[in-house]
């Protein structure tokens, strides 16, 4: 133990393209034993690659990796593995219809002649599990089993391996902020016992609460490692946008007209599993008002919108919009009032194998403006995509004939953004519309949806980003299970209080409607 | 940019794919051709020489004339092939551009095999009873030839709705209604009275149409291709062939299909009903399987086996290579469905001409839709890697962002960062079509 | 009874093999439509094998001497040829949807087209007809255990267990049987099944875990291939007489349909093959079933049409999978080339 190097593990120069993309552009990054070391960046910044790197996903064009001071190859997982580097990714790697316990050993298992040992196994998960405080139902079947709980999971596989070089993508996205806070504890803990942490994230709250040094990584390239409590939030984002951010969205006090959506005791069926994915919800959208439901993924707030859009039958309960029953309404007879950006992009939002122009009148081809007898009036789609173009800033290779797919997911957003928000409804449900987005198309976006409050437009926005939630919402719902547990003003609440809404924790026993019935 | 108009035409998504269909092609014939040469050069009772005899008919069956007076091969424009050869195309463009609509909704229409039968039994039960003596028999010719088409479409229907409310997989859907439909058809022409007992050398045939005087008008082709059955029904098919372009290409009801076919989830994001348009797509499927069976029973001349519950005919299965050959394109149908029933005419050579049989077409057929399964990757093969590196680099600058965000392009949700494989990234647009299975699911 | 069980068992048998076959393609991730085709091959395969190595002295004399050791061998070995070249046939799915990520419904289509004509090609030249059979003799005097096998009189009385599952059978249901139990529990009891079936639900966490996801799904394959070409030779052996004639009657895609009736679990599987192919052997015999015993035969006497009972089993089959899509559950994976990106 005399001469330890400096360093557990050294990535050097790495360079890794992709046709078209330098992704990780000459990235040097040095890993002390028993810290916890963030890497900072946009969505798109590269940071997503180079842990795939490390953990032998990809291979890099050039570069080298260390361990100890020696170079080492890692040309897939195994070979990370052996060398004691696990990863929690940001979308989990799990088995949903396994058992936790299952996922646990999958790809470590012990055997005799080739069966499983389950026994041992689980003897060795429940010591890990105790030791860390880690909770989890081994024989639950992951798919029945919270967000929460899965992340456990994946910190468990880590520990079965034996890691002690534990990568964490962006692991806090899911969680409430006790549940942040928690982890955080977890991660502490582990630097303690002499782990080395790398800690993926672009929220510089958490890296400034849980860091000992930060590299921030921008457009493929590594602009610099710095000690944590030599910098501040401010110099961070700095670094990262390589301009200086505007943290606050700018907008007026809302000013609240009559009431455009009404829903009351709505219940919408799972597709997962057998219960109501939403419970008896009553609420109300005000014309000139951004309502955020507020909630951790999977409480209800996709089957909430699918009910609310017409993309599933709810059973109980009903909807009013602009004075209209639409309860049991067709998609189309919603959309007379309604605009959806929707969850998914490329599932719901987008004809990825249709040019833009043809997305672009998605809803629309078959107005007069469009249809001639049957036909498709190309000149006056082409005319008007060439507007929305125009005016959205939707960039492509090949303007309105661009195959939506070689766009960019920027882009691929705004084209949606823009599809929807020209089509001029009372209400517009937004959900989750900057996911994955840089800071730039977030700021745009944002900006888009504050003008359309604006101009009294109803907007229904669904976020699991507690920041978006906070600073553009004029009235905040807490979802959780299903249920609707408070109602809050984004001016006099606290995101730890949210969070213990969220948690559910804490609710409130006023059904969260408004002036609902 | 020396040849860059050629380099241009070549990276032109439609060039392409006909490039990777000639492709497919050639590879067919080079495989049929091997297996000929192996069995030659392995079986004692064949000669090289017949092999060889055998990869000159595999090649060149169309124009064969049969053999001279010194048993040699002849080869020569021969009409009487050439009109059947369009007689026996009539049928497979029309199953094949069955597939190719079914394809274009998301759909594999496998159920051509039974539709076909559907609609062949309709059209001769309406031809061979409706009394010539009453109604016109052109008139008979109409509504036989409707009469199939509307049994093929219902026929194909029933897996569109059993797809589209129950969700049950077409292609499970569509084999077992192809097997009810053999059984119902055999059925129904054994109590039928049609059963041909005037030429008695003949059991289990249905009585030729002209038996009650209905025949598809020979538009004068059989003065240009004499002797042999070609009729009007091939300017019929190539006919529906261009209304089929046009409703996919140009019409709001295109429009909605595709959207269906390419992504159902987004179809009914906005507002388009799918379910509706799953049954619709497989009953304009199963209308021009049903067309085609018409156009084939009542050219006059031709005589339907009606103990058929044991075997699907051929022509409905064929229509899925003539589809995938054409890339679904109906326009291209009608090249490719001439293309299959060219193989068929050199594989009645082979059988009548050499000691080898008509099932080596066959062969050459399932070899051309095994390469159409990956035609993504012919045609990258053809473009050259190199330049396609090229095209996504200009695409991502022409798009005006930095790298960085290229990047998301790939990401689903919020996986936005990791740039994904090639094959999906940006610049891959003209390849994507091909691989739409993969993306959808 | 005992006609009626016997005879839905050889229905039944070959439907199970093959959709356990399906089983193992689907779990790893791989649709393997091409069940059909492959079954046509195996068929021809041991048919063929059965078909040359009749004509050997080895084998000649034995039939000859009742050596009914032999024979049983000599229809393991052909169980073997088929599987054996199953495998191999299958390979060209593997490599089509493996390797070169291609649309697996198409590539299946292409083997399910590829197998009858290649084989009715080869038939033809080796036969001169389009059906190949054995060499001298028929399956049943060939192949079948009969009481007299077994040294037991022709009118012994062996009970309603011996006369059902030991007289008038072949050894090929046998070992199918075993074949599948032991299958079965390699998928849910060892490390390699539950890989195998991590690969068809979320190639991505596999490959993260250090699994590879192709030879997995390569492995998959090549066991379907092997089984449903076993499967094709146990069809034709014991309810075509072992004869190959390029068609297996649509009973790979009834197998499927099975799979699916089965939700990709075996034990469901075992049940909706024996409902299978009772429908099955309805169809093939109802004229000579005589349920309980009293001579009547009740389902001939209804006076339906033979065209009914034939398209029985694909009515039943439709209407099942109608009852039962809604609960059904397919591995998650499968179908969706993997691509793990450039390494």
């Amino acid at each position: 133990m005399a001469a330890q190097p400096e360093y557990i593990i050294e990535m050097l120069h790495i360079t890794k393209e992709f046709p078209g993309i330098v992704a990780n552009d000459d990235i040097t990054l040095r890993l002390r034993k028993g810290e916890i070391h963030a890497l900072l960046g946009e969505n798109g910044a590269g940071k997503s690659t180079l842990m795939s790197v490390l953990f032998g996903l990809y291979k890099p064009e050039a570069g080298e990796i260390r361990k100890n001071g020696e170079v080492v190859k890692i040309d897939d997982p195994n070979d990370a593995t052996a060398l004691g580097i696990g990863m929690v990714h940001q979308h989990f790697k799990l088995i949903d219809v396994f058992t936790v316990l299952d996922n646990i050993i999958l790809g470590a298992e012990t055997t005799k002649m080739g069966f499983l040992q389950r026994r041992e196994a689980r003897k060795k998960v429940q010591e890990l599990s105790e030791r860390y405080g880690l909770h989890v139902d081994l024989d639950a079947k992951v798919e029945d089993i919270t967000v929460g709980m899965q992340q456990r999971v994946e910190i468990l596989k880590m520990l079965y391996r034996d890691n002690e070089i534990l990568i964490f993508d962006e692991p806090t996205a899911v969680l409430t902020p006790q549940e942040i806070d928690e982890l955080m504890e977890t991660m502490r803990g582990f630097a303690r016992e002499g782990k080395s942490i790398l800690f993926i994230s672009h929220k510089l709250n958490e890296i400034m609460a849980v860091s000992d040094r930060v590299t921030v990584l921008r457009k493929g390239r590594c602009i610099g490692t710095v000690n944590t409590k030599d910098t501040n939030k401010q110099a961070l984002s700095n670094m990262m946008v390589g301009r200086p951010v505007q943290l606050e969205v700018v907008k007026s006090p809302a000013k609240p007209g009559e009431t455009v959506l009404s829903v009351s005791g709505l219940t919408v069926p799972s597709r997962i599993h057998k219960k109501d994915a939403v419970h008896g919800v009553s609420f109300d959208v005000r014309a000139g008002e951004i309502l955020c439901i507020a909630g951790i993924d999977g409480n209800g707030q996709t089957e909430l919108v699918y009910g609310l859009t017409g993309l599933e039958k709810p059973t109980h309960g009903n909807i009013k919009l602009c004075g209209r029953d639409i309860t049991h309404a067709s998609i189309k007879k919603r959309g007379a009032d309604m605009s959806h950006i929707p969850e998914d992009r490329h599932k719901h939002g987008l004809i990825l194998d249709f040019t833009l122009e043809q997305n672009l009148v998605l809803q629309r081809f078959k107005e007069k403006e469009f249809e001639h007898f049957g036909f498709i009036n190309t000149a006056s789609v082409r005319s008007y995509a060439e507007r929305l173009i125009e005016q959205y800033d939707v960039r492509s290779g090949q303007g309105p004939v661009t195959t939506v797919r070689s766009m960019s997911g920027g882009n691929q957003q705004k084209a949606i953004v823009a599809r929807e928000l020209d089509r001029e409804k009372a209400l517009i449900v937004a959900v989750q519309p900057t996911r994955g987005l840089d800071v730039g198309a977030i700021e745009y976006i944002h900006s888009q949806l504050v003008a359309e409050r604006d101009k009294g437009h109803a907007i229904l926005l669904v976020s699991l980003e507690l920041d978006e939630v906070m600073s553009l919402s004029d009235r905040i719902l807490v979802m959780y299970e299903g249920e609707i547990v408070g109602e809050f003003d984004p001016k006099r609440v606290t995101v730890e209080e949210l969070g213990l809404y969220m948690a559910g924790a804490k609710r409130d026993k006023v059904s969260a409607g408004g002036e609902s019935e | 940019m020396k040849n860059g108009r050629l380099s241009n035409l070549a990276s032109r998504d439609g060039t392409r794919t006909v490039l990777a269909s000639i492709v497919s092609i050639l590879i067919g014939l080079v495989v049929g051709a091997i297996i000929v040469l192996i069995v030659g050069l392995t079986s004692d009772n064949l000669s090289l020489t017949s092999a060889w005899e055998g990869i000159r008919l595999i090649f060149g069956g169309i124009f064969s004339t049969g053999r001279d007076s010194a048993g040699a091969l002849t080869f020569g424009f021969n009409p009487t092939n050439l009109g059947n050869m369009l007689f026996r195309a009539t049928p497979l463009i029309m199953t094949g551009l069955s597939v190719a609509v079914a394809y274009k909704t998301g759909l594999f229409n496998i159920g051509a095999p039974g539709q076909y039968l559907m609609g062949t039994m309709a059209s001769l039960m309406l031809a061979l009873g409706i009394p010539s003596t009453v109604v016109p028999a052109w008139i008979i010719w109409i509504i036989a030839f409707l009469g199939g088409i509307l049994a093929g479409a219902l026929w194909g229907a029933i897996p569109g709705m059993l797809k589209a409310l129950l969700n049950i997989n077409e292609v499970i859907a569509c084999i077992m209604t192809n097997w009810i439909a053999a059984n119902v058809v055999t059925w129904a022409f054994e109590i039928s009275n049609f059963k041909n007992l005037v030429e008695s050398t003949k059991s289990s045939y249905i009585y030729k149409t002209t038996f009650n005087g209905v025949e598809t008008p020979k538009l004068g082709l059989d003065l240009l291709f004499p002797n042999s059955q070609v009729n009007g029904g091939i300017i019929i098919a190539i006919l529906i062939a261009v209304l089929m372009y046009v409703v996919m290409n140009k019409t709001t009801l295109g429009y909605e299909l595709k959207a269906c076919g390419s992504n159902r989830h987004a179809a009914r994001y906005a507002g388009i009903n799918d379910k509706r348009n799953i049954i619709l797509s497989m009953a304009i499927a199963g209308g021009l399987s049903g067309a085609g069976a018409a156009l084939y029973y009542l050219a006059g001349n031709t005589e339907f086996f009606w103990s058929t519950y044991t075997s699907l005919p051929a022509t409905g299965f064929n229509g899925i290579p003539v589809a995938l050959l054409a890339a679904n394109n109906p326009i291209g149908v009608v090249f490719t469905g001439i293309f299959m029933s060219m193989l068929d005419i050199a594989g009645l050579q082979l059988t009548s001409l050499t000691a080898y049989n008509e099932y080596i077409t066959d062969v050459i057929i399932a070899v051309i839709v095994y390469l159409s399964a990956f035609s993504l990757v012919i045609k990258m093969l053809i473009s050259g890697r190199k330049k396609k590196k090229h095209a996504a680099a200009a695409d991502a600058a022409a798009s005006g962002s930095a790298p960085a965000e290229a990047a998301t392009s790939a990401g689903d949700d919020g996986a936005a960062e990791e740039p994904l494989p090639p094959g999906e990234g940006p610049g891959e647009d003209t390849e994507a079509e091909t691989g739409k299975g993969g993306v959808e699911a | 009874m005992t006609f009626l069980i016997q005879q839905t068992l050889l229905y039944a048998i070959p439907l199970m093999i093959v959709a356990l076959a399906g089983v193992f393609a689907e779990r790893s991730g791989i649709i393997n439509l091409a069940l059909e085709g492959i079954m046509i091959f195996g068929a021809f395969v041991g048919v063929l094998f059965v078909n040359i190595v009749q004509q050997t002295d080895v084998f000649m004399s034995a039939y000859e001497a009742g050596n009914w050791v032999t024979l049983q061998g000599l229809e393991l070995l052909a169980m073997l040829a088929a599987a054996v070249m199953g495998a191999i046939f299958s390979l060209l799915l593997s490599f089509a949807s493996i390797n070169l990520k291609a649309d697996q419904t198409i590539g299946g289509t292409a083997l399910n087209l590829m197998a009858p004509a290649l084989v009715l090609f080869l038939v033809r030249l080796i036969a001169n007809q389009n059906t190949l059979r054995m060499s001298t003799g028929d399956a049943a005097s060939w192949f079948m255990i009969k009481k007299t096998t077994l040294g037991y009189d022709r009118t012994a009385d062996l009970g309603f267990f011996g006369n059902t599952f030991i007289d008038k059978t072949y050894i090929a249901t046998y070992i199918c049987i075993i074949v599948f139990i032991v299958l079965s529990i390699i998928l849910y009891k060892t490390r390699f099944g539950l890989r195998l079936r991590s690969c068809g639900e979320n190639p991505q966490a596999s490959d993260s875990l250090g699994i590879n996801v192709y030879r997995m799904r390569y492995t998959g394959t090549t066991i379907s291939g092997a089984l449903a070409g076993m499967g094709g030779f146990v069809y034709s052996l014991t309810t075509a007489n072992c004869t190959a004639n390029g068609d297996v009657a649509g009973f790979g895609f009834l197998a499927l349909a099975v799979m699916i009736f089965g939700n990709w679990k075996p034990l469901n599987i075992a049940g909706g093959a024996l409902l299978f192919g009772l429908f099955k052997c309805i169809a093939a015999s109802y004229t000579s079933i005589d349920i309980n015993g009293d001579g009547v035969y009740l389902l001939n006497e209804l006076g339906l049409s033979p065209h009914f009972y034939r398209l029985l089993p694909y009515l039943i089959t439709l209407l099942v999978l109608a009852f039962t899509s809604k609960s059904s559950r397919a591995p998650k994976a499968e179908g969706i080339p993997y691509d793990k990106g450039k390494r």
